[in-house]
C-alpha cells in the first residue's frame, strides 16, 4: 500500500477528535475558518510525523508568501501513470510545499514547458510518494470547516457501445436520469444514466452533431449540427419536433437553453449568436457577436445573461432581454476560446482556450481572470467540461466507519440549496472542474486551489466532451476514439485496491444494480 | 443577475419612453400581465385566449373555450391558473400546466369582470351585467354562487330620512366592478350609481359605502400593496384614493372616510378615459383615452401629467403596466394588436472592446511606471499565476432575484403554493389566425377551409366542463405543421 494512502487513512482516523473540538461549529462556515486552519496545521504536523517526513511544514504552514508558489506547483505535480492496466486513480500531491531544490520547475509556466514539467513528473508512483511533499494546510482563505478531500477517486465502471465515429459531445440530463451522446455521424444516442440501456437513437441530422443541450425540464434535447440546422427532440418519445431551426449559414457548434426553456441560444461558424424563440422556431434576436466562429455559448442560471466565446479570443457577456453586450473579456495572450460556461451560481465564466488552459473569469466589476487551470493538453480541439461537486459525504453515504464517526456531528445543518449542481449530498461541497485533454486523459481540478485532484486515462484519442452528473459522483466522457466512458467515485476506501486490473467487478458496492449488470455484460 | 452589469441610468428609469414592439395574434380585447411578469394573457374578440411570452414576443399558449368576446382575465398568485370572463355568460378557470379547463362556470348574464381570490384560486368574485356582484366558490363539486348586495350601506339615521325616491335609487344599484383586495380580506365593488362598496367576503355584509361620483364607475384598480386605489368613472374623471389597511382589526368602518387624493381629467377636451392602471409601484397612473391615440401617464406625488406615450395610429382600450418593469402594454381598438412601450437601452460600445471606457470629457493618460517594460515571458506567466490566489465560490447562489421585484411582485405568493413554471409547448398552432390563406407547400397557398381551427366549438359543453381535457388534445389535432412555415416567414 502506498504511503500516501496510509496518510489519508491517518487523517481520517484523527477526524473524530477534530470534530469533537469545540471550535468548529458545523454551520457557521466563515467563523469556523480561523480555528480550522490552525487545526489543520496541527493535524498535518501529526501526519508528517507519522510519515517520518518531518519538514518545515508546520511553521511554514500559515505563511502566505509561500502560498502562491504552492498553487503553481500544485498545478504541475501530478503523476498520472502512463501505463494502461495500472491504477486509474492518479492523485496529485495537492498543495505540496515545494522544497527549494524544485524551484526550476516552479518557474516554468509556459504551456510547452508546462508539458515538459508534466512529463518529468510522471514518475512511478512509489518513488513519487517518497518525494518530500506533505499536505500543507497553508493559508488558503477557503471555508475549510470540514477538511477538503485532497483527491477524487473516480474509476472507470462502464463503456457505452463504441462507435467508429468520434463522439463530439456527451451531456447528462438535468435530472440525471438520461445521458445523451452526439456522434459525428449525425446520430444522437440517449441512454439511461443508471442502467446505461439505450433508450433512443435520434437520427435526422445530415451531418455530424457538434453539440447537444438538455432543456431544464429534460424533455427536450437541442442539437446543433454541421448541416447548419438545430433540431429539437422530444426525449420521451425520441421523435424530433417537426421543423428544425434553420437560419445559420454555417456549422452550428454551440447551443444553450434558458432556464425557462423558451429561448435557445446558438453560436455558429457564421460568427453570429442567435436567440431563437423556441415555440415559434424563429430567430428572435441576432447578436453581432464575434469576428470568428462562435465556439461556445451558455446562459446563466437565471437566464438574464448569455456568454459567448470565439476563436477571436473574446468572451462576451450579453443581456438576454435587450441583446446588449455588457462585458467583453479578453486575455492578453488572445488565445482562441473554444468553450465557455457559467459557474453553477452564474457569477463566473469558465473558458477553455487553445493554449492548454482553462480560465475562470470574474465578469463583474473586476473583469479579470481569477484562476488558470493547467496540466491538460488543448491546442486543437474544442474541449468541453463541467463543474461538479465533491466533499465529505454524510454518514449514510459514507462507507468506512472512520468516516462515519468523523463527520457524524456535521451531518445536519448545511443544506445549501442551489441549482445546476446539487450539493445536499455532501456535508460541505467543494467544486471541481472536469475537462478532457487531447492526450486522452480527463483532469479534475479543485476550483479554489487549482490543484489537480485526479487524472484519468482511458481514451485513446482526445477527450472532447466530459459532463458531471448533477447529483451522483459520476462523470461521463466521450472522445475521438468513438467511446463513451462512465466513471464513478465510490469513495476513498477503495483507493488502496484500485491498482488491480480487475477492479471493475470488485468495487461496485456503491454503484446501482443497473451499472453492475452493465458491467457484467461488458466483461 | 444582469443587474450588476446594466447601466444604472437605464435601471433608474421607471417610466417607459418609446413604443418598442407590437404583438398580434387575432383581435385582442383585453390583456393582463401575470405576477411573474413574463407572460401576457390576451383575450380575443373570438373568445380565444392567447398567452404571449413577452421575453420572446411569441405565443406561449392558446386556450379555447369561450365563444364571445373575452371581458377580463385574472391570474392566480402563482401564475398557474387563469380565470377568464366572457360575454358568453361564462367564466372559465384554466390550468396552464397543460392548458386544460379546471372549471367552467355559467351565469345568467354576461360577465363584466371576474377576479380571482389572491390566495385561493378556487374562489373568485364576478361582476355581472345589470346584476349584483357574486362570490363564487369552486371548492366543492358544483360552484357555489353567493350574490352580494350592491345597496349602499346607510346608517340608521340616514335610513330613517331616506325618501322613497332615494330608496328606489339604492335598489337600482347594480355592480359594474368587483375585485378582491390583494390580501383577499375584502371585496371592493363599484356600482352604476357611483357607489363604492367594501364588502366582507366571509359574512357577505357591506362594511362601508361611499358615493365617489354621480356617474357609473367603470373600473377600480388597486396597487399590489392594496393601499392605493384608482377609480375611473364615466364623468371623465380619474380619482385616486389612499386606502387604510383594510385587514387591520382596529379599523372602524363607521368613521372611515375615503378622501380623493387626485383627480385626473382633461379640462380642455373633456376626454373620457377608456381604461386606467397603476404603475408597478403605484407611483404613476396610466390611462388610455377615448378618440385619442395616446396614453397618459400621471405621477401621483404631485398629480402632474409627466408623459404621453405615442405611437399607434388608433384608439387604445385596455392598458396594463408590467408588475415590476417600466413596461406598458395597450390594446388597439380597431386592429386588436397589443402595443408595448418600454425603455430603449442604448448600445454600450465600450462593452464591446474591453480596454475602452466611455468618457464624458478628455482624460489625460498617465503611464504606469512599468507599463512598457519588457519582461521575460516566463516572468509574466509566473506573476499571473501567482496572482490567482483569491478565493472563489462558484456554488453558492445569491438570492438576487428579489431585489428587482422587491415588495411588489411576489407579495401575493402564498406559502404552500409552490412556484409554477409554465411548460413550453412546442406545438402551438396558428390554425385559427385571422388570415384566410394558408400555405400548403413551398409557394402553394389555398383558402382556409371553413371551420378549420374551430373544431373545439363542436365539443359538448359538459365534456369541457367536467372532464377538463379540452385544448390540450385540440392542440395536437390542429397542429398540422403547415402554418408554421408561414409564421416563420412573416417573422
Amino acid at each position: 500500500m502506498a504511503p500516501r494512502t496510509r496518510r489519508a487513512r491517518g487523517a481520517r482516523q484523527e477526524s473524530p477528535e477534530e470534530v469533537a473540538s469545540p471550535e468548529a461549529p458545523p454551520t457557521a462556515l466563515e467563523t469556523a475558518e480561523l480555528p480550522d486552519r490552525t487545526q489543520d496545521g496541527i493535524e498535518t504536523v501529526e501526519n508528517e510525523k507519522d510519515e517520518g517526513n518531518q519538514k518545515e511544514a508546520g511553521p511554514e504552514s500559515s505563511e502566505s508568501p509561500t502560498r502562491s508558489d504552492n498553487d503553481q506547483v500544485a498545478g504541475q505535480h501530478r503523476s498520472p501513470s502512463p501505463k494502461p492496466g495500472h491504477s486509474p486513480i492518479y492523485t496529485t500531491h495537492p498543495q505540496s510545499s515545494s522544497p527549494p531544490e524544485r524551484s526550476p520547475l516552479r518557474s516554468s509556466p509556459s504551456p510547452s514547458q508546462q508539458l515538459r514539467a508534466q512529463s518529468s513528473s510522471r514518475t512511478p508512483r512509489k518513488s513519487r510518494s517518497r518525494s518530500p511533499v506533505h499536505l500543507e494546510p497553508h493559508a488558503e482563505p477557503q471555508f475549510q470547516s470540514p477538511e477538503r478531500p485532497k483527491r477524487l477517486h473516480y474509476r472507470h465502471v462502464a463503456d457505452l457501445p463504441p462507435s467508429s465515429h468520434p463522439f463530439s459531445t456527451v451531456k447528462i440530463s438535468p435530472s440525471g436520469r438520461l445521458l445523451a451522446a452526439g456522434s459525428s455521424n449525425g446520430s444522437i444516442f440517449i441512454h439511461n444514466a443508471s442502467t446505461l440501456a439505450l433508450e433512443h437513437v435520434l437520427e435526422g441530422h445530415l451531418a455530424g452533431v457538434s453539440v447537444i443541450a438538455w432543456s431544464s425540464d429534460g424533455n427536450i434535447l437541442a442539437s446543433g449540427s454541421d448541416d447548419k440546422s438545430i433540431r429539437l427532440w422530444n426525449t420521451v418519445t425520441g421523435k424530433p419536433f417537426r421543423v428544425p431551426l434553420v437560419g445559420h449559414d454555417n456549422y452550428v457548434v454551440s447551443v444553450a437553453w434558458t432556464p425557462k426553456g423558451n429561448i435557445l441560444v446558438s453560436g455558429s461558424f457564421d460568427e453570429a449568436v442567435f436567440l431563437w424563440d423556441v415555440r415559434g422556431r424563429r430567430i428572435m434576436k441576432s447578436l453581432p457577436a464575434h469576428s470568428d466562429p462562435v465556439y461556445g455559448v451558455d446562459v446563466a442560471r437565471d437566464g438574464t445573461l448569455i456568454c459567448s466565446c470565439s476563436s477571436d479570443g473574446l468572451i462576451r457577456i450579453w443581456d438576454t432581454a435587450t441583446g446588449q453586450c455588457l462585458r467583453t473579456l479578453v486575455h492578453e495572450d488572445n488565445a482562441s476560446v473554444t468553450s465557455a460556461r457559467f459557474s453553477p451560481n452564474g457569477k463566473f465564466v469558465l473558458a477553455w482556450t487553445l493554449d492548454s488552459s482553462i480560465r475562470l473569469w470574474d465578469y463583474g466589476e473586476r473583469r479579470r481572470c481569477l484562476k488558470t487551470y493547467q496540466g491538460h493538453k488543448n491546442e486543437k480541439f474544442s474541449l468541453t467540461g463541467s463543474f461538479g461537486v465533491y466533499g465529505s459525504r454524510p454518514p449514510d453515504a459514507a462507507k468506512s466507519p472512520a468516516e462515519m464517526n468523523g463527520y457524524s456531528d456535521n451531518e445536519k445543518g448545511q443544506k445549501i440549496d442551489g441549482e445546476g449542481v446539487s450539493r445536499s449530498r455532501y456535508i460541505h461541497p467543494f467544486a471541481f472542474i472536469v475537462s478532457g485533454s487531447e492526450d486522452g486523459s480527463i483532469f479534475f481540478w479543485d476550483v479554489g486551489s487549482k490543484e489537480v485532484l485526479q487524472c484519468l486515462d482511458g481514451h485513446s484519442g482526445p477527450v472532447l466532451g466530459v459532463d458531471a452528473h448533477p447529483t451522483e459522483p459520476m462523470v461521463v466522457s466521450c472522445g475521438m476514439d468513438g467511446r463513451v466512458k462512465i466513471w464513478r467515485d465510490d469513495g476513498a476506501s477503495e483507493s488502496s485496491n484500485a491498482g488491480s486490473g480487475a477492479e471493475n467487478d470488485v468495487h461496485m458496492e456503491d454503484a446501482t444494480d443497473g451499472v453492475d449488470q452493465e458491467i457484467k455484460l461488458e466483461s | 443577475m444582469n443587474l450588476a452589469l446594466v447601466d444604472p441610468f437605464v435601471l433608474a428609469q421607471d417610466c417607459p419612453e418609446a413604443l418598442t414592439e407590437t404583438l398580434r395574434n387575432g383581435h385582442a380585447t383585453c390583456i393582463r400581465f401575470n405576477h411573474n411578469g413574463d407572460l401576457l394573457a390576451s383575450g380575443r374578440l373570438s373568445g380565444t385566449i392567447v398567452i404571449f411570452d413577452i421575453e420572446t414576443n411569441g405565443v406561449a399558449c392558446k386556450l379555447r373555450g369561450h365563444t364571445k368576446q373575452v371581458q377580463s382575465l385574472s391570474w392566480s398568485s402563482n401564475d398557474r391558473f387563469l380565470l377568464s370572463a366572457s360575454q358568453d355568460w361564462k367564466c372559465i378557470l384554466w390550468d396552464l400546466q397543460d392548458g386544460t379547463k379546471v372549471r367552467t362556470i355559467r351565469f345568467e348574464a354576461p360577465v363584466f369582470m371576474a377576479e380571482l381570490h389572491p390566495k385561493n384560486h378556487l374562489r373568485f368574485v364576478a361582476a355581472l351585467f345589470e346584476d349584483q356582484p357574486m362570490i363564487v366558490s369552486l371548492e366543492g363539486g358544483a360552484p357555489v354562487k353567493v350574490s352580494l348586495s350592491s345597496m349602499p350601506k346607510r346608517s340608521q339615521a340616514m335610513k330613517d330620512n331616506l325618501t322613497e325616491k332615494q330608496a328606489a335609487q339604492d335598489a337600482k344599484n347594480t355592480a359594474t366592478v368587483a375585485l378582491f383586495t390583494p390580501d383577499g380580506s375584502h371585496v371592493i365593488s363599484g356600482t352604476n350609481k357611483g357607489w363604492l362598496n367594501i364588502i366582507d367576503p366571509e359574512t357577505y355584509q357591506t362594511l362601508y359605502s361611499n358615493r365617489v361620483t354621480q356617474a357609473v364607475i367603470i373600473l377600480v384598480r388597486l396597487t399590489a400593496s392594496g393601499r392605493d386605489m384608482v377609480v375611473n368613472s364615466s364623468d371623465r374623471i380619474i380619482r385616486t384614493f389612499q386606502l387604510p389597511d383594510l385587514g387591520s382589526p382596529s379599523l372602524d368602518w363607521d368613521s372611515l372616510h375615503l378622501e380623493v387624493e387626485h383627480k385626473f381629467q382633461d379640462l380642455v377636451n373633456r376626454l373620457s378615459w377608456n381604461h386606467v392602471t397603476f404603475s408597478s409601484t403605484g407611483e404613476y397612473v396610466t390611462a388610455s383615452t377615448w378618440m385619442n391615440h395616446d396614453i397618459y401617464v400621471w405621477e401621483r406625488s404631485l398629480g402632474s401629467l409627466v408623459k404621453i406615450l405615442e405611437g399607434p395610429k388608433e384608439e387604445l382600450t385596455v392598458v396594463e403596466w408590467h408588475p415590476y418593469r417600466p413596461f406598458v402594454a395597450a390594446v388597439g381598438l380597431d386592429s386588436g394588436s397589443v402595443y408595448l412601450w418600454s425603455i430603449l437601452a442604448p448600445q454600450r460600445w465600450s462593452a464591446l472592446a474591453p480596454d475602452f471606457v466611455e468618457v464624458e470629457e478628455n482624460v489625460d493618460y498617465v503611464e504606469k511606471e512599468d507599463e512598457f517594460d519588457i519582461q521575460p515571458i516566463e516572468e509574466i506567466h509566473k506573476r499571473r499565476l501567482d496572482g490567482e490566489d483569491e478565493d472563489v465560490d462558484v456554488l453558492t447562489v445569491e438570492d438576487a432575484g428579489t431585489r428587482f421585484t422587491g415588495h411588489v411582485a411576489r407579495i401575493a405568493l402564498v406559502s404552500g403554493e409552490e412556484e409554477f413554471k409554465m411548460p413550453v409547448f412546442l406545438d402551438v398552432d396558428n390554425a385559427d389566425s385571422e388570415d384566410e390563406i394558408v400555405a400548403i407547400g413551398t409557394g402553394q397557398f389555398r383558402k382556409k377551409s371553413p371551420g378549420t381551427g374551430k373544431e373545439w366549438m363542436n365539443e359538448s359543453e359538459t365534456r369541457a366542463g367536467s372532464t377538463g381535457v379540452a385544448s390540450g388534445d385540440e392542440r395536437a389535432v390542429n397542429g398540422n405543421g403547415r402554418t408554421d412555415r408561414k409564421r416563420s416567414r412573416k417573422g
